[in-house]
């Protein structure tokens, strides 16, 4: 008896924890979680968007694919609203980020989980202390409530036994698992992978391959990937975006798309090193840069 | 050097003051809510100040034994060793405590500040708590400054403690200067408000305040990179040296 009072006493805590505040989602489900509209970027002269449109549909995984340097991350950036673009909108569940103040993005923030590409884990803190940071941040809860959130993530993502071992005694799959189950802690509305197959060996890259389905279909969450790895993808999202030239190139179903037979998909998805993506970046004369006459055609 | 190329160096060095001064209000702005972080700059006060009182108690020492050697061997000259403790005793508390101290703390203490804070930007972890919805400014940064706000008075105080010790240790223990000369003409000559307070507090807050907001500042604004962790570390050394020596010259003008 006293037991099931004791974890009445948690779920109410819990709750208190957690309340539905005015940022509670004012949007239908029916509408895409993120909608990206006439997106221009200009970054030290070059152009990474230019008046790109693109909607993230709720509970659904997708995947951003496209060649390095094209803006994938900068794209995260914007929806998190870390960086401003230079024209356009980002809306996030019915907000525009851009139009956000401080306090009202880090009320955004806290229903957004966010996967860095090096995890981005504290240093200083065990895997524990990492994973309970944002709750001991941002509630009041007591020590045992803590624990117990912090344990129920680290099992989810099979670290439960990893708690009190510090970020640089950690491989970096295990790195990764640690910041997702730090990232999923507050169970966030969006997930934002950036690049989260990087470095991770074939037994790694199938477990967050896994966790990523899983924590996507069990929590009801909606992830975006930032990823380079077509097999992977094919794998876990469910609709994937090409971009190249500020622009989406093409975009459909992942086992599908490689086929649609544009030159930007034949080139990313085969793997040519020249196409649509020139394997040169952009230089003046050859000839003329290694000091011989200009030729005479 | 061209007249352009220095233009350019002054307008840079210009607009990093400017830029510093606004980091300054930013912090000063974050202070409130930085006190939910008090276990944070309790930390903090542990790096940067207990961490660094050996160099201090060392340094301390060492320079009022050299202080109590060279004033016995010039007060000799004209036959008035006795007043050796008064001249240890001002020189500590006026100047060399303050400055030295300042000037090991932005050495210790300073470099390990903006080495951290700039490793953690390198390595995303100033994005993730922004991700978190953590402000850095405060969680961060802020305890940073406090804690070496309060940390430079402490330190300060030993040193001057170990320096008129280490005077006493050679100019008593050792030279045979007599004991209760030394210390009488101390207590009778040097005064606790114009010598000690001004010294040991108000200028060791002063340097505490700018050595702690270039450490923030340099580690804050760091390149992301190897390289621009080293550069800004080494900003901080230099960027604080100069200004703990410029500010100690306007100081002791004002509060002569």
């Amino acid at each position: 008896m006293a037991r099931w009072l004791r974890f009445g006493y948690l779920v109410l805590l819990s709750s208190r924890a957690f309340p539905m505040t005015d940022t509670a989602r004012p949007s239908t489900d029916a509408e895409p979680l993120v909608r990206v509209r006439g997106l221009t970027t200009v970054l030290n002269g070059k152009t990474i968007f230019d008046a790109l449109d693109m909607d993230i549909p709720r509970g659904r995984v997708t995947a951003i694919m496209g060649p390095s340097g094209t803006g994938k991350t900068t794209l995260l950036k914007h929806i998190t609203g870390q960086m401003a673009g230079d024209a356009g909108e980002v809306w996030v569940d019915g907000r525009e980020v851009g139009t956000l103040s401080r306090s009202q993005l880090f009320k955004l923030r806290e229903q957004i989980g966010y996967l860095f590409q090096n995890s981005a884990l504290l240093t200083d803190f065990d895997v524990f202390e990492n994973v309970a940071f944002p709750l001991r941040q941002h509630t009041d809860l007591p020590e045992e409530l803590i624990r117990n959130l912090v344990l129920l993530k680290l099992q989810s993502v099979g670290l439960r036994g990893a708690a009190a071992l510090m970020p640089s005694e950690l491989s970096g799959g295990m790195a990764r698992r640690v910041a997702l189950a730090r990232a999923i802690v507050f169970d966030p509305m969006l997930i934002l992978y950036d690049e989260p197959f990087v470095g991770l060996d074939p037994i790694a890259l199938n477990q967050v391959l896994k966790l990523i389905r899983t924590l996507n279909d069990t929590l009801g969450i909606t992830s975006v990937l930032v990823a380079h790895e077509l097999d992977a993808i094919k794998q876990v999202a469910d609709h994937v975006y090409l971009i190249a030239n500020g622009k989406v190139v093409a975009q459909g179903d992942p086992k599908t798309i490689a086929d649609d037979g544009s030159p930007w998909t034949r080139q990313f998805f085969g793997g040519e090193a020249d196409g649509p993506v020139p394997f040169q970046y952009p230089a003046g004369d050859y000839a003329q840069s290694l000091g011989f006459p200009r030729s005479q055609a | 050097m061209s007249a352009q190329t220095q233009r350019n160096v002054v307008t840079e060095a210009l607009a990093q003051i400017g830029h510093c001064g606004l980091f300054l209000l930013t912090i000063l702005k974050s202070v409130p809510r930085s006190f939910r972080y008090g276990r944070e700059t309790v930390r903090q006060l542990w790096f940067v100040g207990a961490m660094s009182l050996t160099i201090i108690m060392t340094c301390g020492l060492f320079v009022g034994m050299v202080l109590g050697l060279q004033l016995y061997y010039v007060l000799s000259i004209f036959g008035g060793t006795a007043a050796s403790g008064t001249v240890v005793a001002i020189a500590i508390y006026r100047e060399l405590g303050p400055v030295v101290t300042a000037l090991l703390f932005a050495g210790r203490a300073g470099t390990s500040i903006t080495a951290e804070i700039g490793l953690m930007r390198a390595t995303d972890q100033i994005a993730a708590m922004e991700m978190m919805a953590v402000d850095p400014i405060a969680y961060v940064v802020a305890p940073r400054f406090l804690a070496g706000l309060i940390a430079m008075p402490l330190l300060c105080s030993v040193f001057c403690a170990l320096g008129v010790f280490g005077g006493h240790l050679v100019g008593v223990t050792w030279l045979g200067i007599d004991n209760g000369t030394f210390w009488s003409n101390m207590t009778a000559n040097v005064d606790v408000w114009k010598d000690v307070v001004n010294g040991v507090i108000y200028k060791s807050v002063a340097f505490g305040a700018v050595v702690s907001l270039i450490a923030v500042f340099q580690g804050y604004t760091t390149p992301p990179t190897s390289e621009g962790v080293a550069y800004a570390t080494t900003r901080t050394v230099v960027a604080s040296s100069i200004t703990i020596l410029a500010l100690d010259f306007v100081l002791t003008a004002f509060l002569m």
